[in-house]
């Protein structure tokens, strides 16, 4: 056990001595994981699609912001042209300086809604539409909260907290909605994370793996590990471990980035995201050795290992969310082990499963560790 | 004395293919002496030393290490062995010392045993000083001894080198010959290769001749030129490409033909006589001479007698 250990360490210490590896370990994958994060991300614009009316509120007194807060609720996005230079609204609405005063005084009080100058006005146009009927529900819940307050205190003065308490508790009658039948789709960081994680980590341990083995085979090495009181399946071990000591650097710095850099939630499944990471670095670690007991250049080495990583992530869902590929497939990318650790990263970050939920995709990778690590072994040449 | 031989190999024999790298070699190290193995590139040494250190297994043939049988358990002979093979086995972005504890550790040491160690060897290496450099600044002499201190951070008694002067300046070969001669001293055995003549006159106690996997003589360097007896070496210079001895009237009844090369030939008088009459015997052979010499037998005669062949060849 303590050669294994020694052999693992040392190989670590070796890699990490190389200033390069860095930015290959982390630099670069990180900076895939930002830049990618684009591509599954949708516009600003798009991200907040509520339809934007202009709102000039003048109001003197609180009972204004109430309502752009209760605009809000109803599905419309209150701009101004100072804030929002982008947001094109067709339509406006004004809140008169003495809105709080008249209300407060229990007095009629009008909301101005107007056409922007400028902007071409359809009268079919949906958002037009939309935006008058979520208006005219606004218009109505505020009333209903003013009455609320009266049913509730009387004739005691209407204060800010006490409406906003009523407008902040919770509805009586609620639709929960949720996904039927399909996934929602990952997107951003949520995409992007995992899918560069997955990624550099079979693309690292196959170059690496491959690498050291191959340069310990052309060096004599390997030979000389050969001559000490070790067997063969205790330096395979030895060097297993290292590279696992590797996979766990890089899970380690990809998850703490995602975390705070990147503000993906790992922390609610650690554990479960951590042991899926593991399992698919001890696949990635057998599949580098392998290379290199088989290659003992080292440029063939890193060439194959590219050739083997890259296709085996697209195919996988690394680049792409499965979820927008046809089922058949989705069903010949389960051949790649990446697919599998997508499967389980996806079900833990994004769709809120556990480790309950994603055992099968785990035991999938163990079968595919345990066959490339007894390949691996049986392939042991110095 | 009959002290149990460190090392002892008996008929080893490896094939590859047709080759036969290793034919039937049997030798053995004994405590505090160093055995040689002589030999020109592809004579068979190192093969010779793989198999005798379980790197490789023999077609046929044993070997025993302290007396028990190497495949019996090949664990407990290589703890007993240290090993310095022909290559730069190191890890060149590490430093000398971060070397030798790793393979202090593989050996089996504990941590602080290998650094305790790796102190001692260091100074005994003249390398403390750059103990703490990577591997990859270092000379090749400095790698070549550190390589040597890897093998033996655990203190084996028996030590296998394999050619470990080869391309090294000649300063830094008189240091490392030095130290195996230092190690001797403590009653460790060595197995050692090289096609180096001087290096196996000033080291070895006794030397093994090897050539094409068999070994061809073996003894003391005094055993060794005695093989030669007191026979008179000359050699004459001159032009013998076109020349055939045998043609020659009388030659060959007074002179063997040790080496013949097109302006150089070896031979030996073939009974004791004057050296000034066979001297007058050579200056008489039909072709014109530059050059003759009488000389004493050295090593690389008897390998010139039993292979036909220099050693520098």
């Amino acid at each position: 056990m303590k050669a294994i250990l020694t052999i693992g360490f040392y190989d670590l210490k070796v890699i990490l001595r190389d200033k390069s590896a860095y930015i290959w370990l982390f630099v670069v994958p990180l900076a895939f994981v930002y830049f990618t994060s684009f591509s599954s991300r949708p516009p600003r614009e798009a991200r907040d699609a509520r339809p934007p009316l202009q709102v000039e509120n003048l109001d003197e007194g609180f009972m204004g912001d109430l309502v752009i807060d209760i605009l809000g609720n109803q599905g419309v996005r209150a701009v101004t042209p100072e804030k929002n230079p982008n947001a094109n609204p067709k339509k406006g609405l004004r809140i008169p300086a003495d809105f709080s005063e008249r209300v407060l005084d229990k007095k009629e009080v009008k909301l101005v809604f107007f056409e922007i100058t400028g902007e071409e006005s359809n009268p079919n146009d949906l958002l037009v539409e939309l935006i008058e009927a979520n208006l005219l529900r606004t218009v109505i819940t505020f009333n209903g909260y003013l009455l609320e307050h009266a049913t509730n205190v009387g004739n005691r003065p209407i204060s800010e907290s006490a409406l906003r308490k009523l407008i902040g508790k919770e509805d009586p009658v609620a639709l929960d909605s949720s996904f039927a039948g399909r996934k929602p789709i990952p997107v951003g960081f949520n995409m992007s994370l995992p899918g560069i994680m997955v990624m550099y980590l079979l693309m690292n341990l196959l170059i690496f793996g491959g690498s050291s083995i191959a340069t310990a085979r052309r060096s004599g090495g390997l030979r000389r590990l050969s001559i000490q009181p070790v067997n063969a399946l205790q330096i395979v071990f030895g060097k297993l471990y290292g590279l696992m000591l590797l996979g766990v650097v890089q899970i380690s710095g990809y998850l703490l980035a995602g975390q705070f850099l990147f503000k993906v939630n790992v922390g609610d499944q650690l554990f479960a995201i951590a042991l899926t990471l593991l399992i698919f670095a001890w696949v990635s670690a057998s599949l580098g050795m392998l290379i290199g007991f088989l290659i003992k250049s080292d440029d063939k080495v890193v060439g194959l290992a590219i050739m083997i990583s890259l296709p085996l992530a697209a195919l996988g869902g690394c680049w792409w969310p499965m979820e927008v590929v046809p089922e058949t497939f989705r069903m010949i990318a389960h051949v790649s082990p990446c697919a599998w650790a997508m499967d389980s990263l996806h079900q833990l970050i994004t769709f809120g499963s556990g480790l309950q939920n994603v055992i099968l995709p785990l035991s999938v990778l163990a079968a595919y560790g345990l066959v490339t690590n007894i390949l691996a072994a049986k392939f042991f040449r110095i | 004395m009959n002290a149990t031989p460190l090392l002892e190999t008996h008929r080893l024999s490896k094939r590859y293919g047709d080759l036969r790298a290793v034919d039937e070699v049997s030798f053995e190290v004994r405590p505090g002496e160093i055995y040689g193995l002589l030999g020109p590139n592809g004579a068979g040494k190192t093969t010779s030393i793989s198999l005798a250190c379980g790197l490789l297994k023999p077609d046929s043939g044993k070997i025993s290490v302290g007396g028990l049988d190497f495949w019996n358990n090949p664990k407990a002979a290589r703890r007993k062995m240290g090993v310095v093979p022909q290559e730069l086995a190191l890890y060149e972005e590490l430093s000398g010392r971060e070397n030798l504890e790793f393979w202090g550790r593989v050996a089996g040491l504990s941590s602080r045993d290998s650094k305790t160690r790796a102190t001692e060897l260091l100074e005994a290496l003249t390398l403390t000083e750059r103990a703490k450099d990577v591997v990859k600044k270092y000379s090749g002499g400095m790698k070549r001894r550190i390589n040597l201190g890897c093998a033996l951070m655990h203190r084996p008694s028996l030590i296998m080198l394999d050619e470990p002067t080869v391309g090294i300046d000649p300063q830094a070969r008189a240091n490392i010959l030095e130290f195996i001669k230092k190690m001797v001293e403590d009653g460790v055995g060595i197995l050692y290769t090289t096609h180096y003549l001087e290096e196996a006159e000033d080291l070895c106690d006794r030397i093994g001749i090897i050539d094409h996997g068999k070994i061809l003589a073996e003894g003391t360097l005094d055993e060794l030129r005695g093989q030669m007896g007191d026979e008179q070496l000359f050699v004459i210079e001159g032009g013998f490409a076109n020349q055939d001895p045998e043609q020659w009237p009388g030659f060959l009844d007074e002179f063997k033909v040790v080496q013949k090369k097109d302006k150089q030939m070896v031979v030996s008088a073939s009974q004791e006589g004057d050296p000034a009459d066979y001297l007058k015997k050579l200056l008489a052979v039909p072709v014109q001479l530059e050059n003759v010499t009488l000389k004493r037998p050295s090593l690389n005669d008897t390998f010139l007698k039993l292979t036909g062949r220099d050693l520098r060849e």
